[in-house]
């Protein structure tokens, strides 16, 4: 009677369903939270990881040190697939791993719901991060949502050809000292370089260039309360008519967009001259502009300093082994641990201890003319000394605006006035 | 063929003329129209048809053949010589012969409850009379205008419930009868079982269960088996669904094969020699089924 | 499911004279049963698919709609009941008519020629040809490329300045076309994307149907004395009508419904700068996704509903008119 049975069990899924979800089916284990046992019982982790934390061989490591312990990795590609996953796992409210990771751009809307994840902090990590990473995965009321495992320092990488073919001095050091100060001495700079050279631009792309600046601004969208100032802050549209002044009107944009085709391409045409650029965009520059000579990077970064980038780890509370979870992402995030990330993958470490390391600041990277990569962007994330507030609403407010700013640069569809109404528009919309 | 005497002497000659005919006098394979061999302009249509539709394949295999930089710098007309090393690394970096294992399992089982249900509803929809059953089609219709994206939610939420999350089950349930299915096997059958075949086994005192068995399906056979493919290579294909809801250990060839995309820089090469690699098997696939699937089977509607 | 899928039926009696010999309660009896097995059957056979549609199709439409009249977001859950305040609130929004407006663009764009097309190829494939499964297989190959390959590829055709096409058209004179910027051109390449993905697919449901068209039936008009033509708008197009309502409303669906290739027509997935290509399920998935707010992105995935089965509604009508037209049956 195998039918019947059949029939049996699917009636009782239908009746379940009618119970609008009442609690059938396999409910939640009593879980300890972080701060149960570890390191006796037999237990599988699951880490959920995107695009590329370097772990692989960590995990290995880690299953040798702890017997008990089988690590079960979950990657996705691009960190939209892996944010589509964690916010349809968080809405179900079931299914996240163990530990997963995040984008620092999505913290802000995460720590709005902050009894979603387990509360991290933890004497034995004090002091671990740069003040800025940890700063930002911390609650009003103290509570760390996410231990931080990379850093997107900027520094800028240049094509010293084509300085050198412009009569610009090309050497890192002068470079370095050329584009020292604002925001404004690196746009006459490219105006100096694009008149003196035929045809290449001074960068790429008016929406990457203003995202280098607004992440120096502390409360550029939003207010601590979560107010919305976009659209009346005066520091936001100054910001956007400088760029755009300078990549349509002056002419230093290559009016690309970044991560398309055309983008891609453009690394094999001799495009632009300039990029702003963290750690991870090296590898990326490395193989779209193949057989290409002449990359170069500076120890310096218009208006100070800047980061873009990075991750951390969290702990959902849906979790049945937290403590142990804990217990791991605290390993994986330790200083020696970073730095072997940063030798499989070239993850710049977010650690304090780490940006001392002689093997960090050993680097160097063959590709750009041998430079002391290493040495720079530890220079670089050391120069950070703001804090840009990022409110819940901040993702679809950037989404507006670099919109806004594609509309101008590369779709040449809107003057930067009227792009700027349908900004405000959008944002009145949210 | 008991039926066509039978439908002789209850409802005449004429009768017994138009179930013959039902039964596809066509020979297996019989061109539609006239036999004449079309001309060369036909040929010269089909061939720019399938150049089109076999280029991004084509493409694929190209990129894939070469190294990470062909991307930015064009992809040449040649084939390069790496495909073998592409390959390898694709076998290195994901768990393939598993995933190639749950595809097959997922898309093989999909398949074939898909073209039953799918047949038996569609033979009850198309040819038997009952209460409400325009507006239980009509109903059948709508289920597929609901926008896909937002079921996302609840259906993690009841897959959660009944404990499937991660387990196979999760993608193969929701696919065991879609409304496409229904709605198409509904359409073919209207025209091509003809009624009094039903009627005739009927008479013969064939039982509902009988005749959907002896008749129904036969006549279905085409469809069916366009179907069956259908439904294989699009669950073979899905990705969305079961990248939400599996796990990293159980995943199926489109869910393994996106982490050849994880990296700062990616290199399509890899990607592409993966997506060529998982196109095979339904290649081949094609060619071992493709002559039963294709030559329009219609011996006669019952098997005598 | 029902006891008597499992168990092989006897082949039906082959001499119908023999059932006389039966005693007449038997027959009383048998009467009964057959009575039933009328009456159940049809319901028996579309049980399994009202069945699966009330674990994983019901419970999402019902919960969807209790979403929409909430404030809800799609991480902290459920909020205020709002009533029809989502709705009002979104159909006041221009986004929601821009969406609608370029998903009926994109759709007309994609269904009327893939619909034609695909007759046409169905009726050349079911000509007499050389090598038929080869043919026939060919045109679904498009069907069976990873999703993945195909955004790269159509991306690297219809890139703006390195791409394919804009370099064909330099090449002989003409000015590219800014796919990206443009909100007809973008439309063009999307429904260019689709169109290569469904052609062969609704080819081959065609044919199916051609298939069964009775030979004979060609015959007679070949008597007749019409031509080829003639006979393709006489005999085969009146034949395939319920396989044309089928595909026509299937398109109609699907094509209301077009999300992948819009979203991989760019890197960012909004549907434009200026939402030039942002269709229904795109304006969904920003404002559940992207906004997090699950209560309006619920609004406009049940207004999208209405609209698809009011469009699916007159599409059938309005086929079911043609495909009788010119049709002797």
């Amino acid at each position: 009677m195998q039918n019947r049975a059949r029939i049996t069990a699917l009636s009782a899924a239908a009746a379940c369903l009618a119970l609008t979800l009442a609690a059938c089916g396999s409910g939640g284990e009593e879980n300890a939270g972080v701060e149960g046992e570890t390191g006796t019982e037999e237990v599988t982790l699951s880490v959920g990881t995107f695009n590329e934390f370097g772990y692989e061989e960590l995990f290995t490591e880690y299953e040798e040190l702890n017997p008990n312990v089988t690590i079960e990795h979950k990657k996705a590609a691009t960190s939209n697939e892996a944010r589509d996953n964690l916010t349809t796992r968080l809405a179900a409210g079931s299914g996240l791993s163990d530990i997963e990771g995040i984008e620092m751009d999505w913290l802000p809307e995460l720590l709005e719901y902050s009894d979603q994840f387990a509360d991290l902090s933890d004497p034995a990590v004090e002091g671990r991060w740069l003040d800025w990473k940890s700063a930002a995965a911390t609650t009003e009321d103290g509570q760390l949502i996410g231990y931080g495992t990379d850093a997107g320092p900027q520094a800028v990488c240049y094509r010293a050809d084509l300085f050198e073919k412009a009569g610009l001095p090309s050497d890192r050091e002068s470079v370095a000292d050329m584009l020292d100060g604002s925001w404004q001495d690196y746009f006459d700079a490219g105006k100096k370089f694009v008149a003196a050279s035929d045809g290449t631009a001074w960068f790429d792309s008016a929406g990457a260039t203003y995202q280098g600046m607004i992440n120096q601004v502390e409360n550029a969208y939003e207010e601590e309360d979560g107010t919305v100032i976009a659209t009346e802050n005066p520091e936001v549209k100054d910001i956007y008519e400088q760029v755009l002044q300078a990549s349509v009107t002056d002419g230093l944009s290559a009016h690309l967009t970044q991560w398309e085709d055309d983008w891609t391409a453009s690394f094999q045409s001799d495009a632009f001259a300039t990029k702003l650029c963290p750690g991870w965009m090296l590898g990326i520059i490395e193989g779209n502009a193949e057989g290409i000579d002449g990359w170069d990077i500076a120890d310096v970064f218009p208006g100070g300093a800047g980061n873009w980038g990075g991750s951390y780890l969290t702990i959902p509370t849906q979790g049945a082994n937290q403590a142990e979870a804990k217990k791991l992402a605290e390993w994986l995030t330790a200083p020696e641990q970073q730095i072997k990330a940063f030798e499989s993958k070239g993850n710049f470490p977010s650690q304090v201890d780490a940006l001392e390391s002689e093997t960090l600041l050993g680097q160097t990277n063959a590709f750009f003319n041998d430079a002391p990569t290493g040495e720079i962007l530890v220079n670089r994330a050391n120069a950070i000394d703001i804090r840009p507030f990022k409110g819940p609403k901040y993702f679809p407010i950037n989404d507006a605006m670099q919109q806004a700013l594609t509309r101008v640069d590369v779709d040449e569809t809107d003057d930067p006035a009227s792009s700027w109404e349908k900004f405000v528009t959008a944002v009145g919309a949210l | 063929m008991s039926s066509i005497p039978m439908i002789e002497q209850t409802a005449g000659k004429g009768a017994a003329r138009a179930a013959q005919r039902g039964l596809g006098s066509r020979r297996r394979g019989a061109p539609g129209g006239t036999a004449r061999r079309p001309g060369f302009l036909t040929y010269g249509f089909l061939a720019a048809v399938i150049l089109g539709s076999v280029f991004p394949l084509w493409w694929s295999f190209l990129v894939g053949t070469h190294d990470s930089s062909v991307i930015s710098k064009g992809v040449p007309l040649v084939p390069g010589g790496n495909f073998l090393a592409n390959a390898a690394s694709v076998l290195d970096t994901i768990p393939f012969w598993k995933a190639l294992g749950n595809s097959v399992l997922v898309s093989t089982v999909t398949a074939f409850s898909v073209v039953l249900f799918s047949t038996l509803a569609g033979f009850a929809f198309a040819k038997l009379r009952f209460r409400g059953s325009k507006a239980l089609l009509v109903f059948v219709i709508a289920t597929m205008a609901v926008p896909t994206q937002l079921g996302v939610v609840p259906l993690f939420i009841v897959m959660a419930k009944l404990g499937w999350t991660g387990s196979l089950w999760a993608v193969i349930v929701p696919g065991v009868v879609t409304a496409f299915g229904v709605f198409w096997m509904t359409q073919y059958l209207r025209d091509a079982l003809p009624d009094e075949l039903i009627e005739a086994v009927r008479i013969d005192g064939a039982s509902m269960i009988q005749a959907f068995w002896y008749v129904g399906l036969p006549a279905a056979r085409p469809a069916a088996a366009m179907l069956a493919l259908f439904t294989f290579v699009a669950t073979w294909t899905n990705f969305f669904w079961p990248f939400i809801v599996l796990d990293p250990s159980n995943p199926t060839l489109p869910v393994a094969l996106q982490l050849l995309q994880a990296a700062h820089f990616v290199d399509y090469s890899i990607v592409l020699a993966g997506a060529v690699l998982s196109t095979i098997p339904l290649l081949l696939l094609f060619a071992v089924a493709g002559r039963q699937l294709v030559s329009g089977i219609m011996q006669g509607a019952v098997k005598g | 499911m029902a006891v008597t899928d499992r168990v092989q039926p006897p082949p039906p009696d082959t001499n119908p004279r023999a059932s006389r010999g039966k005693s007449v309660k038997r027959l009383a009896f048998s009467q009964k049963v057959s009575k039933w097995d009328v009456k159940l059957s049809p319901y028996l056979y579309i049980s399994p698919f009202f069945l699966l549609f009330a674990i994983t199709g019901l419970f999402p439409l019902l919960y969807t709609a209790w979403v929409s009249l909430h404030s809800w977001n799609l991480i902290g859950g459920q909020g205020d009941f709002t009533g029809l305040e989502n709705y009002a609130f979104v159909l006041a929004q221009p986004f929601f008519w821009n969406a609608v407006g370029n998903t009926f663009s994109i759709f007309l764009l994609s269904s009327v020629p893939q619909v034609v097309l695909a007759i046409a190829i169905a009726a050349v494939l079911d000509a007499n040809l050389r090598a038929r499964t080869f043919w026939r297989m060919g045109v679904l190959v498009p069907f069976v490329v990873a999703p993945v390959a195909v955004g790269l590829i159509f991306n690297n055709l219809f890139a703006d300045q390195a791409g394919l096409v804009n370099e064909i058209l330099t090449g002989i004179g003409l000015d590219p076309v800014r796919w990206h910027s443009d909100s007809l051109a973008s439309h063009a390449a999307i429904a260019t994307m689709v169109n290569f993905r469904w052609t062969g697919y609704n080819a081959l449901i065609f044919l199916a149907a051609m298939q069964a068209v009775p030979r004979d039936v060609y015959e007679a008009a070949t008597i007749d004395g019409a031509g080829r033509l003639r006979q393709f708008f006489s005999v085969t197009v009146p034949m395939l009508r319920p396989t044309i309502i089928f595909v026509v409303i299937t398109a109609t669906i699907g094509g209301l419904q077009i999300f992948d290739e819009a979203r991989v027509f760019d890197q960012a997935g909004l549907g434009g700068a200026d939402r030039q290509w942002q269709t229904l399920t795109m304006y969904i998935w920003e404002l559940g996704w992207g906004q997090r707010n699950f209560g309006r992105a619920s609004a406009v995935a049940w207004l999208l509903f209405l609209i698809i089965v009011v469009i699916a509604m007159a599409n059938f009508l309005i086929t079911r008119r043609i495909a009788t037209q010119g049709g002797r049956r």
